[in-house]
């Protein structure tokens, strides 16, 4: 090979560089992952604990016994935790020594994304096939219905770490419909650990809430409590049985509490969607918010009181239709530099 | 009627400024779809509901309740109408203007003559929605800049985009070309009696903009999308 003996400085440079750099080399990584074993070693001999079954837990409270920190910010506290989990993964050199790329799409500049779309795609080419195949024999085409509903797809986020690149809105909206498109077809089973590479299971049956049971009153008529927040609101609700559908809010009738039509309609909600308006009375307490954030705190605490007086069935349709979810929207904050938490200030040409 | 939540397909990248999680779906407070059962449900509908069980759901709106009184195009309406958060303010001149619509027919149908008393409408909400869905506009116009100069090429419109326009066009109708010293309910069931029989001026606009469209129909193949 020829020497190369005058060459620009930006040449040098460029080889140097690498697109996005490697800040931190093999050879320090694993010399990190080395004095971290050793240091774990070191510390459960100091604890006097068995160093082979010293797990990250005990390192975590043998850190915060040795070197207690009053600072507030839990990531400036002393860290002890592997090497993998602290540097960041990141891209090796993507050229040998001559400057010729490995990968053959080096220059399209998202090299993994693309490479994925061309694996994705050679997977539908395959399940098509596949399906052609299967109408020649005439065999018979068998759909199998796949959990959508348990399943997610992978987000940008993850995408992007799985990829160690950047990927665009736009890269990845095409890519999930490219795998939709995947699952769709007839013959997709075939692909299946392909496609499981890109899903993620979503934790089904979220935290099983158990309902209280009814509790009795001196006069022996059925109650129940329920708690309900809405911004700043916060309300109790006793929902009582064989009522008439008195309603008091703070010692007050709700004509006189709530003069807005539309306040008295969310109250009556859950009544009115279980269909047992005149059935019940109910004693709220409210304190803190508006008149749309009481209203709002008192149909939710009902809503809970009334899951004890119903089947699990209803409780689930309550669930769907929206009665039983705390609604997470609050006033944003006021950012610096501008007027409030959107509005910026009036743009003065000088 | 549709309402405009029911049919709008999932997003695809989610609204960023939402506070919940985009997995979150939308309620469904009608009590008549808890209602069904389960052989009357098409193969859509039977997958949304196995969704819905799975997924959570999103808290239900202070103007969305299972009442009967509640429609979704009313609220839709009574939100544009609304102005400076003044809800209340809103909701009243829409209940005014439903009252006046109703008043109004009402007094036509004790006037009319035997024969016609059946062909006059009486029920306010048909007179609105059939108000709404003679305003809507069928294609729209939209400005692409091509060498320097600006065409209007016809474009065709969502459903959400139709109805949007028929609202809008119908509350800036109410708010301009009215005297002043008439209230709004009143220019507001004025407007939408007219609309509803195809007459008025939200029926001219509408019209006047098909026109454009047939007339600009040359440029229509500006359009890439």
């Amino acid at each position: 090979t020829l020497r190369q003996i005058c060459t620009t400085t930006a040449v040098q440079r460029k080889n140097v560089g690498a697109s996005g750099p490697e800040k931190y080399t093999e050879a320090f990584i694993k010399k990190q992952i080395e004095e971290f074993n050793l240091g774990k070693r070191h510390l459960a001999n100091m604890m006097g604990e068995d160093p082979e079954t010293f797990t990250q837990e005990d390192i975590d409270r043998a850190i915060a016994y040795l070197f207690p920190s009053g600072l507030f910010d839990k990531q400036a506290r002393p860290l002890m935790k592997h090497p993998t989990e602290v540097f960041p993964e990141q891209r090796k050199i993507q050229w040998g020594e001559d400057g010729r790329p490995f990968h053959f799409l080096f220059y399209t500049g998202k090299q993994s994304y693309y490479s994925l779309m061309h694996e994705t795609y050679e997977k539908l080419l395959n399940v098509q096939k596949h399906q052609d195949q299967l109408i020649d024999q005439d065999l018979p085409v068998q759909k199998e219905k796949g959990n959508l509903a348990g399943s997610r797809w992978l987000t940008k986020i993850e995408l992007e770490e799985m990829l160690l690149e950047k990927v665009s809105d736009d890269d990845y909206s095409r890519f999930i419909q490219l795998l939709q498109k995947l699952v769709s077809l007839p013959c997709a089973d075939i692909e299946e650990e392909y496609i499981q590479k890109f899903s993620k299971e979503v934790p089904l049956q979220l935290q099983k809430v158990v309902i209280e049971p009814l509790q009795y009153d001196e006069r022996g008529v059925a109650f129940s409590t329920g708690e309900g927040k809405r911004k700043t609101a916060r309300a109790t609700a006793v929902v009582y049985d064989n009522g008439t559908g008195k309603i008091t809010v703070n010692g007050i009738d709700i004509l006189h509490y709530f003069p807005v039509l539309q306040d008295r309609e969310q109250l009556l909600f859950p009544f009115q969607f279980l269909g047992r308006i005149g059935k019940h009375d109910m004693v709220c307490t409210v304190s803190g918010g508006g008149r749309s954030a009481q209203a709002g705190a008192i149909r939710l605490a009902s809503a809970k009181a009334l899951r004890s007086f119903v089947t699990e069935k209803e409780v689930e349709f309550m669930r769907q239709a929206g009665l039983l979810t705390v609604d997470p929207r609050v006033k944003e904050r006021k950012k610096p530099g501008q007027e409030g938490p959107r509005r910026k200030f009036t743009w003065k040409k000088r | 009627c549709h309402s405009p939540a029911s049919l709008a397909p999932r997003r695809i990248m989610p609204v960023r400024w939402s506070r919940y999680n985009p997995s979150y779906l939308e309620p469904e407070a009608k009590k008549e779809s808890y209602q069904k059962p389960l052989e009357e449900l098409t193969e859509e509908e039977r997958e949304q509901m196995e969704l819905k069980a799975v997924r959570p759901i999103k808290a239900a709106p202070p103007s969305l309740s299972s009442s009967v009184f509640s429609d979704p195009m009313i609220s839709k309406f009574t939100n544009m109408m609304m102005k400076s958060g003044n809800k209340v303010l809103a909701r009243s001149l829409m209940s005014q203007t439903l009252e006046l619509i109703k008043r109004k027919q009402v007094e036509k149908y004790h006037k009319a003559p035997e024969k016609e008393k059946e062909t006059i409408e009486c029920n306010p909400y048909v007179i609105f929605h059939q108000a709404l869905k003679n305003c809507q506009p069928i294609i729209g116009l939209s400005s692409i800049t091509r060498g320097g100069k600006t065409y209007q090429v016809p474009v065709p419109l969502t459903d959400n985009r139709r109805r949007f326009l028929a609202m809008k066009w119908l509350i800036t109708e109410c708010r301009e070309h009215k005297h002043r010293r008439t209230m709004m309910p009143e220019k507001l069931s004025q407007e939408l009696l007219l609309a509803f029989n195809n007459e008025g001026p939200v029926i001219k606009r509408k019209h006047v903009l098909h026109k454009m469209a047939e007339a600009n129909r040359a440029y229509a193949h500006f359009r890439w999308w």
